[in-house]
């Protein structure tokens, strides 16, 4: 839990309190229990960690300003409690997996276009929920959550540098990365499920 | 004005590039457009590349395809009522 992140910026009445809790915080909490949801990867962790994130949201009101970013205020918090409670009682492969990762990205990029060439909009677009969903699920989880809170979630690159702590250069190289990694996940959901996923041939060319 | 601007039905045949010899830098470019952050001038850079790159406009198809699919069709979980009335009552106790 950052410093800055529970210090008291007003002194609401108990009315005001629970006034501000109804109508600007709960009104998050569907997105809140799908960000969880994603983050755990499991119905009953996803309950806990939303209502701990409700409750340190009640506790600490006096430091959310009345009117501004409710959701990204909540989705902070909730990724905060996620990191320092949840993550570290979960067997944690990730900090292995984000190496390999970079070291992966790092070959993909010297490799020059190879990147985009091989997997077409048109099969994304076949592609069920489903696949799309495992597909997202199975990348190492600071890559899940840029792209959870970027295409899912629709915040901002400056709302994203605040919710995750991090300078905006690197949520959008992090969210660079992610989409890279996810491409290729993508493309071996295809794969398997036999969708065609060879290169679109040179005289396919007419729009 | 060039006399080239005013379009005519020969100019529409444009020849585009079958490769890219900047395509990490377009794809960062693009993603930056789709997500709505670019600059204008960045967004114009994007536009011009997209009519004349097939890489960079086959990148630009498969990032917008993506970017839908987190968007529409990554399953929602609907929050429990008995989640909600917890919060609500746990609230009150305090």
């Amino acid at each position: 839990m950052t410093a800055d992140e529970f210090i008291a910026v007003r002194q609401y009445t108990e009315s005001e309190k629970y006034a501000i809790f109804d109508r600007e915080l709960m009104p998050h909490i569907q997105s809140m229990y799908n960000f969880a949801f994603r983050l755990t990867q499991d119905e009953d962790d996803a309950n806990d960690l939303v209502q701990d994130t409700y409750l340190k949201a009640f506790r600490f009101i006096n430091s959310f300003e009345k009117g501004t970013n409710a959701k990204a205020w909540l989705f902070r918090i909730l990724k905060n409690s996620f990191i320092n409670d949840y993550r570290r009682k979960s067997k944690e492969p990730n900090k292995v997996d984000y190496q390999e990762v970079e070291t992966y990205y790092d070959s993909e990029e010297m490799a020059g276009t190879s990147q985009t060439t091989d997997l077409r909009a048109e099969t994304v677009q076949e592609l069920l929920g489903d696949e799309v969903t495992n597909a997202l699920n199975a990348l190492p989880i600071d890559f899940r959550t840029v792209l959870i809170l970027c295409d899912v979630e629709g915040f901002t690159y400056e709302e994203m540098a605040k919710i995750l702590d991090i300078p905006i250069g690197t949520v959008r190289s992090r969210l660079h990365r992610a989409r890279m990694l996810l491409k290729e996940k993508l493309k071996t959901y295809a794969t398997h499920m036999g969708y065609d996923t060879s290169e679109r041939s040179e005289d396919e060319e007419s729009l | 004005m060039t006399p080239e601007s005013s379009s005519s039905a020969e100019a529409e045949k444009v020849v585009k590039k079958e490769h890219c010899e900047n395509h990490a830098n377009c794809m960062k470019l693009i993603q930056m457009a789709l997500d709505g952050e670019a600059s204008p001038e960045e967004l114009e850079h994007v536009r011009q590349n997209l009519g004349n790159c097939l890489p960079c406009n086959r990148g630009y198809n498969l990032e917008k395809a993506i970017k839908q699919a987190l968007q529409l069709r990554v399953e929602q979980k609907a929050v429990p009522q008995s989640l909600v009335d917890c919060i609500k009552s746990k609230i009150h106790e305090l």
